[in-house]
């Protein structure tokens, strides 16, 4: 990690997570609250490890309150696993008479995953979540790729969506699923979604027995390794 | 070229929003654009004396006035001058959160009282930063002003912050720009278009301008220009 740099303000609302996502509902003393949390970079893999960064997370938020949370990063590099720069993360939430929201905004530039595999100049990763007397909903308008490739597979020219949870294999490596997205709540009085825009999922065969005669793997199976994800953002509501 | 800019900026702009900071202290409620209709059938914007905004998204300014995501009807509303005010419009994607309570000070005056404003220019790879707490914008110790007013969308309200009530150094606001923990003079600004309504109909906008117009500031100049969300929310939640 080169160059990284985070508010205080933002590691204490790191620490905080717990409280901002959970104990929202007891803080405001009623059925309403909200939560959020934003997220360039995370790796986790044999390479290498780095955390959730930058990390933002919504503060606590009661009654017709709102808050704002953003961390930022210059670049993170874990050698072999992920490059990347310009890393910025921002949440924001909601309470208030007649709706309640939150939103959250995770971006990346100049990615580079497992050495090449991988590349884009940049993902943004941008949820949003609301609640009024109608229901709720949450959606991911604005979440984007630019000049997206994976080697062996294609690109995608210019800024552009990918369809909901697109997954790729990656021969050799695992899969990688694009744009995932993870919805919670009923969608009446509570909704939620996170979005992780680059989502790699490390695999390797376990438990097989090597054939002398042809050379190859039988039987076995895949297990996770490890994964790296890069463009993640959280929002949730409940009325 | 920087004359130009300053010239730019300061000149229609301490016109148009010095007559409005006065109009914002006698009638906080009350729409500065002349000729325009009452929208009051939706709920009435909160008293600029306890106004709270939040939201955040991601806008993608052309500088192209025939773009469908520009927000021309909305522009000039509450006396905003037209774009590019700095030139040159700043384009590419731009993502942002915020939370802003607004008050008054002793003398009537609109300001923010806290607020945090997060804005990532992701074509320059810039990032911006406003802090204010306790009335007092963190990065130059002075009031920010504020002003609020209704547009051009039923039930629409924006908010200006940063007005240029008066001769700088006081007119607008200072914001941190990142790299190199510079400063520059800022000014924001986002409406609320769908109150009362479904929070997914696109119609929010937020405008951003910048220019190093005080000794000692960097940072490039440039106007986002008033532009629809892409994705995210603007909410006005409420007094």
């Amino acid at each position: 990690m080169n160059g990284k740099s985070m508010h205080w303000v933002h590691r204490l609302a790191a620490l905080g997570l717990v409280v901002g996502l959970v104990a929202g509902p007891a803080a405001a003393g009623s059925a309403q609250s909200v939560g959020g949390q934003a997220y360039s970079t995370y790796v986790n893999t044999p390479l290498g490890f780095s955390g959730q960064s930058p990390l933002a997370v919504l503060p606590a938020v009661s009654g017709t309150d709102g808050a704002e949370a953003d961390a930022a990063g210059s670049a993170l590099s874990v050698a072999g696993a992920l490059s990347s720069d310009f890393l910025n993360s921002i949440t924001s939430g909601e309470i208030g008479t007649a709706e309640t929201g939150a939103q959250s905004t995770a971006s990346a530039a100049s990615i580079n995953i497992l050495n090449g595999l991988i590349t884009a100049d940049e993902v943004v990763a941008n949820v949003m979540s609301s609640a009024d007397q109608s229901g709720a909903f949450s959606n991911a308008d604005g979440s984007t790729f630019t000049n997206l490739a994976i080697a062996g597979v294609g690109s995608l020219a210019g800024d552009q969506p990918v369809a909901p949870n697109t997954n790729v294999s990656l021969p050799g490596v695992g899969y990688v699923v694009l744009n995932e997205q993870i919805p919670s709540g009923d969608g009446v009085t509570s909704s939620g979604l996170t979005v992780n825009m680059i989502h790699v999922y490390l695999q390797s065969l376990v438990g097989g027995v090597l054939n002398p005669l042809t050379g190859q793997i039988i039987g076995g199976t895949l297990q996770t390794t490890g994964e790296i994800i890069v463009g993640s953002a959280t929002s949730r509501v409940a009325s | 070229m920087m004359r130009e800019h300053r010239s730019l900026i300061v000149w229609p702009s301490l016109i148009a929003t010095g007559l409005l900071a006065a109009a914002c202290t006698d009638q906080p409620n009350v729409n500065m654009a002349p000729n325009r209709p009452s929208y009051w059938l939706t709920p009435p914007p909160a008293q600029c004396v306890t106004g709270k905004w939040t939201g955040g998204g991601r806008i993608d300014p052309t500088g192209n006035r025939a773009a469908s995501n520009y927000d021309n009807v909305d522009e000039p509303a509450g006396g905003q001058p037209a774009a590019p005010d700095p030139a040159p419009y700043m384009t590419g994607k731009v993502t942002f959160g915020f939370n802003v309570f607004l008050g008054q000070d002793a003398n009537g005056n609109c300001i923010v009282q806290k607020g945090e404003i997060e804005v990532n220019g992701h074509a320059q790879k810039r990032a911006w930063h406003v802090s204010i707490h306790n009335g007092v914008d963190a990065y130059d110790g002075r009031p920010v002003y504020a002003n609020e007013f209704s547009d051009g969308h039923p039930g629409g309200v924006c908010v200006v912050v940063g007005i240029p009530d008066r001769p700088l150094p006081d007119g607008y606001m200072t914001a941190r720009v990142n790299p190199g923990q510079g400063r520059e003079t800022a000014q924001f600004e986002v409406c609320d278009n769908d109150r009362g309504g479904r929070q997914n109909t696109r119609s929010d906008a937020m405008r951003w301008r910048v220019a190093p117009l005080k000794p000692g500031e960097t940072g490039p100049s440039g106007d986002t220009g008033l532009t629809y969300l892409t994705g995210g929310n603007i909410v006005e939640h409420g007094s």
